[in-house]
């Protein structure tokens, strides 16, 4: 709660965020609550990032897309883009615009959001991996 | 032109006043074969086997037409004169000569010699001429009886206007008046308005236009030709915002970028965090604001167009979301976030009623045209209808609305429109009691109601602004694009003069401003150094707008000239 206070005290000029609320298993930012994306979207769960484990989701709401770039994940050069929350901003995973190869195609329009940023139907929380993957950017695993 | 056969030579050119002509008509007649439709011999340029002569530039104006109806322009004004001369001069006669036979026999009243010659015009479709020959007998008929010759006008009758079969009705009345004869002056009188010198014209006039335009050119056709090329240059004119507009033929109607609010005229700072909301009453004298600090402002908009702090509403224990005025705008409704609606006197300030619902936010509010209801979306997604004292009258249960919605009621109070799906909005029969549903492909964020209730102005997250008619067919008939919305819930607006404008806020601080019809962007207005998250343009004056920030400010915009009041010297017209 004071967390969220801090965040949302921060906001200087915010406007009335526009957000849609989602309908059954819910993942929400963690720091606002924001829903974010539904149990029944998730596509894979063997996603990796710099924080640990990471899903795949057809379907994510509620964020804004960060500038697109080429990086070089452990599968291939990927077009992607970070994604933000719409509410209070925090870094929540990465989109994919574009794969380079042919079997990384089916990864396109869908985003990856960090298991670490965000807060599980449940209400469950996911802690940092002590065994994360040596220096690098976002990784992920097919 | 006509299928006239060319087997005699073009007769010369003769230069001749109109009243020669009577004498060379026997002549022309014997030789113009019947069946031409135009039997103009006379006018024929020596050139022209075949091909028609044309002026302007895009060669679609026929010559011997345009002549023509300037002639009859000339007559019409009364030169007379001059439009012999001008006939004289081009040799394109105005009338063919049997039709200007026709004019001068009606004109001197030999209604048998008329009869002869209409049928000498050459009129293919034979209504017309049965129509025409009733006239003229008719005419025939009444003189007739004034001169009290009732044999030979019920011999007119019998034998000559019966077996036209036209006109059944009017042979009846006819009739009558031979039985009654002081009937039928009355008669005469009532269908001719007025004394002999009148009906005598009316009956011109009648004739006139039953005879095909091509044979008798309507009168004030160059008239109406340069109205709807005035009606064109008006249409076309996108800056067109004001009523009183006078129209130059010398230049094409524009009126200049100055029409529309573009300049900031006063930046009014009252509200502690973020406006959200603002609306002008219906009445365009009071302007009301909301903001996230909790606070409604109430604004009077004085006659010199200076807008003033006039009450400030205290009360909300949140953010408050969305105002409505009342149809006569003596009360406002507020609506907080997921919270409670409160009703205002705008005169006093004094809330004068909250509604609530335990256990569930209210999300928005209306009110009903008759002033006796209020709306309210809710937080479980259901609409509710209380009466002013909190009395539940309606509650439809079941997906209606969602946490962020709109709501609006058509004038007649019979639809409710609200955002139901995240890409669909209801529209709500209460009468009826069914519902049709706007589905878009796109998120949608917001929407406005024309004043008209005709039309829905939709915001998308997409950024795209549609504009659906929802009357009858219900589609998408306008798109807008152009101002930015990422995070926020941006609103925009119809407005200005015969709301032929729509104005939007927007991410990047600026006010944003199309032409309804065209989807052109006109303006982007700078100024606000945060988003802009709503605007409203004054219903009663096309040249005020106003506009809420995340800067805390609200602008009032207005022309770009100091002496827009307009009535006066600088005209609206042509820049």
């Amino acid at each position: 709660m004071c967390f969220h206070e801090h965040v949302h005290g921060n906001q200087e000029k915010m406007g009335r965020i526009f957000s849609v609320n989602l309908e059954g298993k819910i993942y929400s930012c963690k720091h606002c609550r924001t829903h974010v994306a539904l149990m029944d979207d998730i596509v894979s769960k063997s996603f990796h990032c710099r924080h640990g484990k990471a899903y795949l989701f057809s379907k994510v709401v509620n964020v804004t897309v960060g500038t697109k770039e080429e990086r070089m994940m452990m599968t291939g050069l990927h077009t992607v883009a970070d994604i933000f929350c719409v509410r209070c901003g925090s870094i929540v995973g990465w989109t994919y615009e574009t794969a380079h190869q042919k079997d990384q195609k089916y990864k396109e329009g869908k985003s990856v959001l960090e298991r670490y940023k965000i807060s599980g139907p449940d209400g469950s929380n996911y802690w940092a991996s002590h065994e994360a993957h040596v220096g690098g950017s976002d990784a992920e695993d097919v | 032109m006509g299928g006239v056969e060319n087997s005699e030579p073009p007769l010369k050119r003769v230069k001749v006043s109109l009243g020669d002509l009577k004498n060379l008509v026997d002549e022309v007649s014997r030789i113009v074969p019947v069946s031409s439709s135009l039997g103009d011999l006379m006018a024929r340029p020596l050139c022209s086997q075949g091909a028609e002569e044309t002026v302007g530039m895009k060669g679609v104006i026929k010559k011997q037409e345009f002549v023509k109806i300037i002639t009859r322009a000339l007559y019409s004004l009364g030169y007379v004169r001059t439009g012999a001369l001008l006939e004289e001069e081009s040799g394109i006669r105005l009338h063919s000569t049997a039709v200007a036979l026709l004019l001068d026999q009606v004109q001197g009243e030999k209604w048998e010699e008329s009869l002869v010659t209409l049928h000498k015009i050459g009129l293919s479709d034979e209504i017309t001429v049965k129509r025409a020959s009733f006239l003229l007998l008719e005419q025939k008929f009444f003189d007739l009886l004034k001169e009290e010759n009732l044999m030979a006008a019920l011999d007119t009758l019998r034998n000559e206007i019966v077996p036209l079969s036209v006109n059944v009705g009017r042979v009846r009345e006819l009739a009558s008046c031979i039985i009654c004869p002081s009937q039928c002056m009355a008669l005469r009188i009532s269908s001719q308005d007025g004394t002999d010198a009148n009906s005598r014209s009316r009956f011109k006039e009648k004739l006139e236009k039953l005879l095909p335009a091509a044979v008798m050119i309507p009168e004030r056709r160059l008239e109406h030709l340069v109205e709807q090329a005035l009606d064109v240059q008006r249409d076309a004119c996108v800056f067109h915002n004001t009523l009183d507009s006078e129209f130059s033929l010398y230049v094409d109607h524009q009126c200049g970028r100055n029409q529309i609010p573009s300049h900031t005229l006063q930046i009014l700072q009252a509200h502690k965090d973020e406006v959200w909301f603002l609306q002008f009453s219906h009445n365009g004298k009071y302007l009301a604001s909301a903001s996230r600090d909790h606070i409604t402002v109430v604004w009077e908009v004085k006659e010199s167009d200076l807008v003033l702090l006039k009450h400030t509403l205290t009360g909300h224990q949140q953010p408050v979301l969305t105002i409505t005025w009342s149809p006569d705008d003596s009360q406002l409704l507020t609506c907080g976030v997921e919270e409670v609606v409160r009703r205002w006197d705008v005169n006093t300030g004094e809330c004068l009623h909250v509604y609530e619902k335990a256990g569930v936010g209210l999300i928005s509010c209306g009110w009903f045209p008759d002033g006796k209801g209020i709306v309210s979306g809710m937080k479980d997604k259901s609409i509710c209808l209380w009466d002013l004292d909190g009395r539940e009258l309606e509650c439809w249960k079941g997906q209606r609305t969602l946490n962020i919605s709109d709501m609006a009621i058509t004038d007649d109070g019979k639809r409710i429109i609200s955002i139901c799906r995240e890409n669909a909005i209801l529209l709500l029969d209460r009468e009826a009691k069914f519902e049709r549903l706007i589905e878009e492909k796109q998120v949608i964020t917001s929407f406005s109601l024309s004043e008209d209730n005709k039309f829905l102005l939709v915001n998308l997250m997409n950024e795209e602004l549609h504009l659906w008619s929802i009357e009858g067919d219900i589609k998408v008939v306008a798109h807008y694009r152009g101002h930015r919305r990422m995070r926020f819930l941006i609103r925009s607006c119809f407005g200005g003069f015969e709301q032929a404008y729509i104005a939007s806020g927007s991410e990047d601080s600026q006010v944003y401003i199309w032409h309804r019809d065209t989807g052109k962007l006109l303006l982007t207005l700078p100024g606000h150094s945060g988003a802009v998250n709503c605007v409203s343009w004054n219903p009663m004056d096309p040249r005020m707008l106003a506009s809420a920030s995340d800067d805390r400010t609200i602008r009032i915009w207005g022309l770009d000239d100091l002496n827009y009041k307009g009535h006066c010297s600088n005209g609206n017209g042509i820049t």
